[in-house]
Protein backbone atom coordinates (compact mmCIF):
# COMPACT_ATOMS: atom_id res chain seq x y z
CA UNK A 1 0.00 0.00 0.00
CA UNK A 2 1.58 2.88 -1.05
CA UNK A 3 0.63 6.67 0.19
CA UNK A 4 -0.05 10.10 -1.06
CA UNK A 5 2.85 12.39 -0.74
CA UNK A 6 1.26 14.48 2.39
CA UNK A 7 1.79 17.58 0.46
CA UNK A 8 -0.06 16.80 -2.83
CA UNK A 9 -2.91 19.19 -2.34
CA UNK A 10 -4.56 20.90 0.68
CA UNK A 11 -7.69 22.42 -0.12
CA UNK A 12 -9.13 25.52 1.88
CA UNK A 13 -11.73 24.46 4.69
CA UNK A 14 -14.42 26.57 2.74
CA UNK A 15 -13.67 24.63 -0.35
CA UNK A 16 -15.01 21.45 1.27
CA UNK A 17 -17.89 22.65 2.72
CA UNK A 18 -20.63 21.13 0.12
CA UNK A 19 -19.45 17.86 -0.37
CA UNK A 20 -17.90 15.23 2.02
CA UNK A 21 -14.25 14.55 2.08
CA UNK A 22 -14.78 11.39 1.53
CA UNK A 23 -16.43 12.80 -1.74
CA UNK A 24 -13.62 15.05 -2.80
CA UNK A 25 -10.73 12.25 -2.32
CA UNK A 26 -12.27 9.81 -4.11
CA UNK A 27 -11.66 12.66 -7.16
CA UNK A 28 -8.39 13.87 -5.79
CA UNK A 29 -6.90 10.44 -4.74
CA UNK A 30 -5.19 8.01 -7.89
CA UNK A 31 -5.03 4.61 -8.53
CA UNK A 32 -1.27 5.14 -7.76
CA UNK A 33 -2.13 6.38 -3.92
CA UNK A 34 -4.56 2.90 -3.30
CA UNK A 35 -2.59 0.15 -5.43
CA UNK A 36 -0.78 -2.32 -3.85
CA UNK A 37 3.02 -1.90 -5.07
CA UNK A 38 5.06 -3.74 -6.22
CA UNK A 39 2.38 -6.25 -7.92
CA UNK A 40 3.41 -9.74 -6.40
CA UNK A 41 3.53 -11.58 -10.28
CA UNK A 42 5.26 -14.73 -11.80
CA UNK A 43 6.68 -15.50 -15.31
CA UNK A 44 4.73 -17.12 -18.04
CA UNK A 45 6.67 -20.59 -17.67
CA UNK A 46 6.22 -20.93 -14.34
CA UNK A 47 3.36 -23.68 -13.31
CA UNK A 48 0.19 -23.32 -11.93
CA UNK A 49 0.57 -25.11 -9.17
CA UNK A 50 3.73 -22.63 -8.30
CA UNK A 51 1.12 -20.14 -8.57
CA UNK A 52 -1.30 -21.74 -6.40
CA UNK A 53 1.29 -21.68 -3.66
CA UNK A 54 1.65 -18.02 -4.28
CA UNK A 55 -1.65 -17.60 -3.76
CA UNK A 56 -1.64 -19.02 -0.55
CA UNK A 57 1.58 -18.02 0.81
CA UNK A 58 0.40 -14.42 -0.31
CA UNK A 59 -3.36 -14.41 0.50
CA UNK A 60 -3.99 -13.30 -2.97
CA UNK A 61 -6.99 -14.13 -5.37
CA UNK A 62 -4.64 -13.36 -8.89
CA UNK A 63 -1.71 -13.52 -10.23
CA UNK A 64 -0.34 -11.21 -13.07
CA UNK A 65 2.13 -12.92 -15.30
CA UNK A 66 4.70 -10.72 -16.55
CA UNK A 67 7.87 -10.79 -18.69
CA UNK A 68 10.37 -7.72 -18.18
CA UNK A 69 7.82 -5.44 -16.54
CA UNK A 70 5.20 -6.38 -19.46
CA UNK A 71 1.67 -7.63 -18.42
CA UNK A 72 0.93 -11.04 -20.50
CA UNK A 73 -1.89 -12.07 -18.38
CA UNK A 74 -3.24 -12.97 -15.17
CA UNK A 75 -4.23 -16.26 -13.75
CA UNK A 76 -6.78 -15.74 -10.76
CA UNK A 77 -7.89 -18.51 -8.75
CA UNK A 78 -10.82 -19.77 -9.96
CA UNK A 79 -8.29 -21.09 -13.41
CA UNK A 80 -6.36 -23.00 -10.41
CA UNK A 81 -9.78 -24.37 -9.58
CA UNK A 82 -10.06 -25.49 -13.41
CA UNK A 83 -6.25 -26.80 -13.60
CA UNK A 84 -7.09 -29.03 -10.66
CA UNK A 85 -10.58 -30.04 -11.78
CA UNK A 86 -9.05 -30.91 -15.40
CA UNK A 87 -5.71 -32.14 -14.44
CA UNK A 88 -2.95 -29.35 -15.90
CA UNK A 89 -2.15 -27.71 -12.88
CA UNK A 90 1.70 -28.65 -13.60
CA UNK A 91 1.21 -26.91 -17.34
CA UNK A 92 2.87 -23.18 -17.91
CA UNK A 93 0.56 -20.28 -16.77
CA UNK A 94 1.24 -19.32 -20.47
CA UNK A 95 -0.61 -22.22 -21.66
CA UNK A 96 -3.78 -20.97 -19.54
CA UNK A 97 -3.52 -18.13 -18.46
CA UNK A 98 -6.29 -14.92 -19.36
CA UNK A 99 -4.86 -12.80 -22.04
CA UNK A 100 -7.38 -9.79 -22.66
CA UNK A 101 -6.81 -8.47 -19.60
CA UNK A 102 -8.47 -5.80 -18.27
CA UNK A 103 -6.42 -3.31 -16.66
CA UNK A 104 -6.44 0.48 -14.93
CA UNK A 105 -3.74 3.19 -15.53
CA UNK A 106 -1.80 4.36 -12.38
CA UNK A 107 -2.95 7.84 -12.89
CA UNK A 108 -6.95 7.43 -13.34
CA UNK A 109 -8.72 8.89 -10.42
CA UNK A 110 -10.27 6.58 -7.52
CA UNK A 111 -13.40 7.41 -8.82
CA UNK A 112 -13.08 6.00 -11.97
CA UNK A 113 -11.41 2.84 -10.44
CA UNK A 114 -14.72 1.90 -8.33
CA UNK A 115 -16.51 2.52 -11.19
CA UNK A 116 -14.63 0.11 -13.41
CA UNK A 117 -15.06 -2.40 -10.40
CA UNK A 118 -18.89 -2.26 -10.55
CA UNK A 119 -18.93 -2.23 -14.46
CA UNK A 120 -16.63 -5.82 -14.18
CA UNK A 121 -16.90 -8.51 -11.83
CA UNK A 122 -13.38 -8.44 -11.13
CA UNK A 123 -11.76 -8.62 -7.54
CA UNK A 124 -9.01 -7.12 -8.67
CA UNK A 125 -7.17 -5.01 -11.88
CA UNK A 126 -3.47 -4.84 -12.50
CA UNK A 127 -2.22 -1.85 -12.42
CA UNK A 128 -0.56 -0.09 -15.85
CA UNK A 129 1.70 3.36 -16.44
CA UNK A 130 1.59 5.42 -19.37
CA UNK A 131 4.59 3.67 -20.70
CA UNK A 132 2.61 -0.36 -20.10
CA UNK A 133 4.63 -1.73 -17.34
CA UNK A 134 2.74 -3.40 -14.79
CA UNK A 135 2.79 -1.07 -11.35
CA UNK A 136 1.27 -2.72 -9.20
CA UNK A 137 -2.82 -4.50 -8.54
CA UNK A 138 -5.64 -2.61 -6.88
CA UNK A 139 -8.58 -4.62 -5.26
CA UNK A 140 -11.70 -2.60 -3.72
CA UNK A 141 -9.91 -3.06 -0.12
CA UNK A 142 -7.31 -1.64 -1.29
CA UNK A 143 -9.27 1.52 -2.39
CA UNK A 144 -11.36 1.07 0.97
CA UNK A 145 -8.65 1.34 3.01
CA UNK A 146 -6.74 4.44 1.02
CA UNK A 147 -9.96 6.25 1.79
CA UNK A 148 -9.91 5.37 5.65
CA UNK A 149 -6.62 7.00 6.19
CA UNK A 150 -6.97 9.95 4.27
CA UNK A 151 -9.78 10.27 6.24
CA UNK A 152 -7.90 10.28 9.14
CA UNK A 153 -5.10 12.64 7.95
CA UNK A 154 -7.59 14.92 7.19
CA UNK A 155 -9.28 14.84 10.29
CA UNK A 156 -6.19 15.12 12.22
CA UNK A 157 -5.45 17.98 10.32
CA UNK A 158 -8.65 19.66 10.62
CA UNK A 159 -8.01 18.97 14.68
CA UNK A 160 -4.65 20.25 14.57
CA UNK A 161 -5.60 23.40 12.50
CA UNK A 162 -8.79 23.77 15.14
CA UNK A 163 -6.26 23.59 18.01
CA UNK A 164 -3.71 25.89 16.24
CA UNK A 165 -6.44 28.47 16.59
CA UNK A 166 -7.64 28.22 19.58
CA UNK A 167 -3.86 28.50 21.30
CA UNK A 168 -3.43 31.98 19.06
CA UNK A 169 -6.50 33.26 19.96
CA UNK A 170 -6.04 32.32 23.83
CA UNK A 171 -2.44 32.45 24.35
CA UNK A 172 -0.68 35.37 22.53
CA UNK A 173 -3.18 37.07 20.24
CA UNK A 174 -1.53 40.13 19.64
CA UNK A 175 1.52 38.68 18.57
CA UNK A 176 -0.42 36.44 15.93
CA UNK A 177 -0.95 37.47 12.54
CA UNK A 178 -3.36 37.12 10.45
CA UNK A 179 -4.45 37.22 6.81
CA UNK A 180 -7.54 37.53 5.18
CA UNK A 181 -7.48 37.10 1.12
CA UNK A 182 -10.56 36.67 -0.75
CA UNK A 183 -11.82 37.33 -4.25
CA UNK A 184 -13.98 40.34 -5.07
CA UNK A 185 -16.46 40.08 -8.64
CA UNK A 186 -16.94 43.22 -10.88
CA UNK A 187 -20.57 44.33 -9.90
CA UNK A 188 -21.92 42.30 -7.37
CA UNK A 189 -23.33 44.79 -5.45
CA UNK A 190 -25.02 41.80 -3.11
CA UNK A 191 -21.69 41.17 -1.84
CA UNK A 192 -20.29 44.30 -1.06
CA UNK A 193 -18.80 44.87 2.21
CA UNK A 194 -18.59 40.69 2.71
CA UNK A 195 -15.10 41.12 2.98
CA UNK A 196 -14.73 44.30 5.07
CA UNK A 197 -17.40 42.80 7.11
CA UNK A 198 -14.79 39.85 7.50
CA UNK A 199 -11.98 41.89 8.74
CA UNK A 200 -13.79 44.01 10.62
CA UNK A 201 -15.03 41.29 12.78
CA UNK A 202 -11.20 40.12 13.26
CA UNK A 203 -9.98 43.56 14.28
CA UNK A 204 -13.08 43.42 16.81
CA UNK A 205 -12.27 40.00 18.10
CA UNK A 206 -8.91 41.28 18.62
CA UNK A 207 -9.81 43.69 21.18
CA UNK A 208 -8.61 46.39 17.98
CA UNK A 209 -9.53 50.01 19.39
CA UNK A 210 -12.81 50.92 17.90
CA UNK A 211 -11.55 54.30 16.26
CA UNK A 212 -8.68 52.44 14.57
CA UNK A 213 -10.78 49.62 13.99
CA UNK A 214 -13.83 52.38 12.43
CA UNK A 215 -10.92 53.59 10.04
CA UNK A 216 -9.53 49.95 8.81
CA UNK A 217 -13.26 48.67 7.81
CA UNK A 218 -13.76 52.36 5.92
CA UNK A 219 -10.61 51.22 3.97
CA UNK A 220 -11.50 48.11 3.74
CA UNK A 221 -14.64 48.49 2.33
CA UNK A 222 -14.53 51.28 0.13
CA UNK A 223 -11.76 48.93 -1.54
CA UNK A 224 -13.87 46.46 -1.81
CA UNK A 225 -16.81 48.51 -3.16
CA UNK A 226 -14.11 50.16 -5.54
CA UNK A 227 -13.44 46.64 -6.97
CA UNK A 228 -17.40 45.87 -7.50
CA UNK A 229 -18.02 49.13 -9.40
CA UNK A 230 -14.88 50.17 -11.36
CA UNK A 231 -13.15 47.19 -11.94
CA UNK A 232 -13.06 43.76 -13.95
CA UNK A 233 -12.89 41.96 -10.57
CA UNK A 234 -9.87 41.35 -7.89
CA UNK A 235 -9.21 40.45 -4.78
CA UNK A 236 -9.24 41.71 -1.23
CA UNK A 237 -5.60 41.15 0.80
CA UNK A 238 -5.67 42.71 4.66
CA UNK A 239 -2.65 41.41 6.91
CA UNK A 240 -3.31 42.30 10.65
CA UNK A 241 0.00 42.17 13.07
CA UNK A 242 0.43 44.20 15.70
CA UNK A 243 2.06 47.31 14.61
CA UNK A 244 -0.69 47.86 11.83
CA UNK A 245 -3.51 46.82 9.38
CA UNK A 246 -2.77 46.32 5.94
CA UNK A 247 -5.25 46.45 3.70
CA UNK A 248 -4.45 45.36 -0.57
CA UNK A 249 -6.70 45.36 -3.09
CA UNK A 250 -5.57 44.43 -6.43
CA UNK A 251 -7.87 44.24 -9.83
CA UNK A 252 -7.21 43.28 -13.02
CA UNK A 253 -7.99 46.39 -14.89
CA UNK A 254 -9.29 48.70 -16.47
CA UNK A 255 -7.02 51.06 -14.37
CA UNK A 256 -7.46 54.45 -13.52
CA UNK A 257 -6.57 56.63 -16.05
CA UNK A 258 -6.01 59.49 -13.96
CA UNK A 259 -5.07 59.11 -10.29
CA UNK A 260 -4.35 62.41 -8.81
CA UNK A 261 -8.53 63.40 -10.63
CA UNK A 262 -9.50 60.50 -8.75
CA UNK A 263 -8.45 61.57 -5.33
CA UNK A 264 -10.33 64.52 -5.52
CA UNK A 265 -13.49 64.78 -3.74
CA UNK A 266 -16.77 64.44 -5.80
CA UNK A 267 -15.01 63.41 -8.92
CA UNK A 268 -16.63 59.77 -9.97
CA UNK A 269 -16.53 57.67 -13.35
CA UNK A 270 -19.28 55.20 -11.40
CA UNK A 271 -22.48 54.33 -14.03
CA UNK A 272 -25.91 54.60 -13.12
CA UNK A 273 -26.72 51.96 -11.08
CA UNK A 274 -23.81 52.18 -8.13
CA UNK A 275 -25.12 55.93 -8.09
CA UNK A 276 -28.52 54.75 -7.40
CA UNK A 277 -27.51 52.27 -5.31
CA UNK A 278 -25.61 55.40 -3.03
CA UNK A 279 -21.96 54.60 -4.32
CA UNK A 280 -20.30 56.84 -6.89
CA UNK A 281 -19.92 59.72 -4.87
CA UNK A 282 -16.47 60.45 -6.21
CA UNK A 283 -15.58 59.71 -2.30
CA UNK A 284 -13.55 56.28 -1.90
CA UNK A 285 -10.04 56.95 -2.27
CA UNK A 286 -10.55 60.59 -0.40
CA UNK A 287 -12.11 58.47 2.40
CA UNK A 288 -9.36 55.48 1.86
CA UNK A 289 -6.54 58.19 2.27
CA UNK A 290 -8.22 60.34 5.30
CA UNK A 291 -8.49 56.69 7.39
CA UNK A 292 -5.25 55.13 6.16
CA UNK A 293 -1.49 56.27 7.45
CA UNK A 294 -0.22 55.29 4.42
CA UNK A 295 -1.51 55.10 0.68
CA UNK A 296 0.48 53.44 -2.28
CA UNK A 297 -1.91 53.32 -5.34
CA UNK A 298 -0.61 51.98 -8.68
CA UNK A 299 -2.54 51.87 -12.21
CA UNK A 300 -2.31 51.04 -15.23
CA UNK A 301 -3.68 49.49 -18.42
CA UNK A 302 -2.01 46.49 -18.90
CA UNK A 303 -1.82 45.45 -15.19
CA UNK A 304 -4.92 47.00 -13.29
CA UNK A 305 -5.03 48.64 -9.83
CA UNK A 306 -3.23 48.01 -6.89
CA UNK A 307 -3.87 49.66 -3.81
CA UNK A 308 -1.99 49.65 -0.87
CA UNK A 309 -2.99 51.25 2.35
CA UNK A 310 -1.65 50.89 6.41
CA UNK A 311 -3.56 51.57 9.67
CA UNK A 312 -1.07 51.97 11.91
CA UNK A 313 -2.40 50.18 15.51
CA UNK A 314 -1.21 52.78 18.06
CA UNK A 315 0.69 51.06 21.07
CA UNK A 316 -1.35 50.96 24.24
CA UNK A 317 -0.86 53.85 26.64
CA UNK A 318 0.60 56.33 23.86
CA UNK A 319 -2.15 59.16 22.70
CA UNK A 320 -3.03 60.93 19.61
CA UNK B 1 -18.78 66.43 22.26
CA UNK B 2 -22.05 66.34 24.65
CA UNK B 3 -23.36 62.86 24.39
CA UNK B 4 -26.94 63.21 25.03
CA UNK B 5 -28.72 60.11 24.58
CA UNK B 6 -31.83 59.46 23.52
CA UNK B 7 -33.93 56.20 23.08
CA UNK B 8 -35.10 55.12 19.87
CA UNK B 9 -38.88 54.69 22.08
CA UNK B 10 -38.94 58.56 22.78
CA UNK B 11 -38.39 59.51 19.01
CA UNK B 12 -40.55 56.25 16.99
CA UNK B 13 -44.31 58.31 18.20
CA UNK B 14 -42.80 61.81 16.59
CA UNK B 15 -41.37 60.67 13.47
CA UNK B 16 -44.63 57.82 13.07
CA UNK B 17 -41.87 55.19 12.48
CA UNK B 18 -41.63 51.64 12.67
CA UNK B 19 -39.41 49.59 14.43
CA UNK B 20 -38.24 46.72 11.65
CA UNK B 21 -35.84 45.28 14.25
CA UNK B 22 -33.87 46.19 17.01
CA UNK B 23 -34.64 47.59 20.28
CA UNK B 24 -36.41 50.93 21.17
CA UNK B 25 -34.04 50.79 24.07
CA UNK B 26 -31.37 51.32 21.81
CA UNK B 27 -29.55 54.49 22.48
CA UNK B 28 -28.73 57.33 19.68
CA UNK B 29 -26.70 59.99 20.40
CA UNK B 30 -26.69 62.46 17.11
CA UNK B 31 -27.97 61.91 13.64
CA UNK B 32 -26.60 62.02 10.21
CA UNK B 33 -28.27 62.30 6.59
CA UNK B 34 -27.13 61.37 3.97
CA UNK B 35 -27.84 58.65 0.90
CA UNK B 36 -24.63 58.58 -0.54
CA UNK B 37 -22.58 55.76 0.82
CA UNK B 38 -19.33 57.03 0.71
CA UNK B 39 -20.46 60.64 2.57
CA UNK B 40 -21.81 58.31 5.46
CA UNK B 41 -18.29 56.82 5.59
CA UNK B 42 -16.36 59.93 6.00
CA UNK B 43 -18.61 61.98 8.17
CA UNK B 44 -21.21 59.89 10.17
CA UNK B 45 -20.33 59.56 14.25
CA UNK B 46 -20.66 56.03 15.54
CA UNK B 47 -23.79 55.75 17.53
CA UNK B 48 -26.18 58.19 15.68
CA UNK B 49 -29.15 57.68 14.08
CA UNK B 50 -28.32 57.43 10.26
CA UNK B 51 -31.64 58.55 8.17
CA UNK B 52 -31.59 57.73 4.00
CA UNK B 53 -33.91 56.64 1.15
CA UNK B 54 -31.36 54.35 0.54
CA UNK B 55 -32.68 50.57 1.33
CA UNK B 56 -30.00 48.06 -0.39
CA UNK B 57 -28.02 45.86 1.84
CA UNK B 58 -24.97 47.97 1.51
CA UNK B 59 -26.54 50.55 4.04
CA UNK B 60 -26.36 47.45 6.59
CA UNK B 61 -22.62 47.04 5.57
CA UNK B 62 -21.79 51.04 5.81
CA UNK B 63 -23.74 51.15 9.24
CA UNK B 64 -21.61 47.94 10.72
CA UNK B 65 -18.48 50.02 9.28
CA UNK B 66 -19.03 52.94 11.13
CA UNK B 67 -20.74 51.34 14.19
CA UNK B 68 -23.75 53.57 13.59
CA UNK B 69 -26.62 52.44 15.95
CA UNK B 70 -29.91 52.83 14.25
CA UNK B 71 -31.20 53.40 10.60
CA UNK B 72 -34.39 55.45 9.72
CA UNK B 73 -35.68 54.77 6.17
CA UNK B 74 -38.02 57.45 5.00
CA UNK B 75 -40.46 57.86 2.33
CA UNK B 76 -42.24 55.03 3.00
CA UNK B 77 -38.93 52.95 1.73
CA UNK B 78 -38.95 49.34 3.01
CA UNK B 79 -36.00 46.86 3.13
CA UNK B 80 -36.13 43.50 2.14
CA UNK B 81 -36.41 40.88 4.32
CA UNK B 82 -33.36 39.63 4.36
CA UNK B 83 -31.79 43.14 5.07
CA UNK B 84 -33.66 43.26 8.02
CA UNK B 85 -32.59 40.23 9.22
CA UNK B 86 -28.74 40.93 8.35
CA UNK B 87 -28.74 44.34 10.26
CA UNK B 88 -30.86 42.22 13.40
CA UNK B 89 -27.50 40.14 13.12
CA UNK B 90 -25.17 43.27 13.20
CA UNK B 91 -27.16 44.56 16.74
CA UNK B 92 -28.33 47.93 14.27
CA UNK B 93 -31.86 49.15 14.71
CA UNK B 94 -33.67 49.38 11.32
CA UNK B 95 -36.50 52.03 11.56
CA UNK B 96 -39.11 52.95 8.42
CA UNK B 97 -42.00 55.99 8.34
CA UNK B 98 -43.50 57.67 5.38
CA UNK B 99 -42.15 61.26 6.21
CA UNK B 100 -39.89 63.11 3.95
CA UNK B 101 -36.49 62.89 5.05
CA UNK B 102 -36.66 66.62 5.46
CA UNK B 103 -39.78 66.05 7.77
CA UNK B 104 -38.27 63.11 9.53
CA UNK B 105 -35.26 65.60 10.51
CA UNK B 106 -37.31 68.67 11.57
CA UNK B 107 -38.89 66.05 14.32
CA UNK B 108 -35.98 64.28 15.21
CA UNK B 109 -34.67 68.16 15.72
CA UNK B 110 -37.83 68.92 18.01
CA UNK B 111 -37.67 65.65 19.80
CA UNK B 112 -34.15 66.48 21.02
CA UNK B 113 -32.07 65.04 18.84
CA UNK B 114 -29.25 67.73 17.64
CA UNK B 115 -26.11 66.49 17.51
Amino acid sequence: MSSAPATERTPGASDARKVSVAQILVYELRVRDAMTQPAITAAPGDTLRSIQHLMKAQRISGVPITDGGALLGIVSIEDIIWALDKGYIDDPAEQHMARSVITLRDYFTLVRAVAEFDRHEFGRFPVLDSNDHLVGVITRGDITTCLMQHLERRAEEALAHEAELRAARTADRTAHRVVVRAPVRTGDYDNAGKVSQRIRQLLRDRGIDPEIRRRAAVVAYEAETNIIIHSLGGEILALIDPEKIVIEAVDTGPGIENIDQAMQEGWSTAGRLPRELGFGAGMGLPNIKRCSDKLEITSDNEHGTRLHAEVLIKKAGTTS
Amino acid sequence: MNTHLIKLEELLPSIQAQLLTGSAQADVDGCYISDLLSDVLARAQPGVLWVTIQTHRNVISVAATKDIAAVLFTCDRRPEPGIIAEAEDQGIALLRTSLTTFEAAGRLWESGLRE
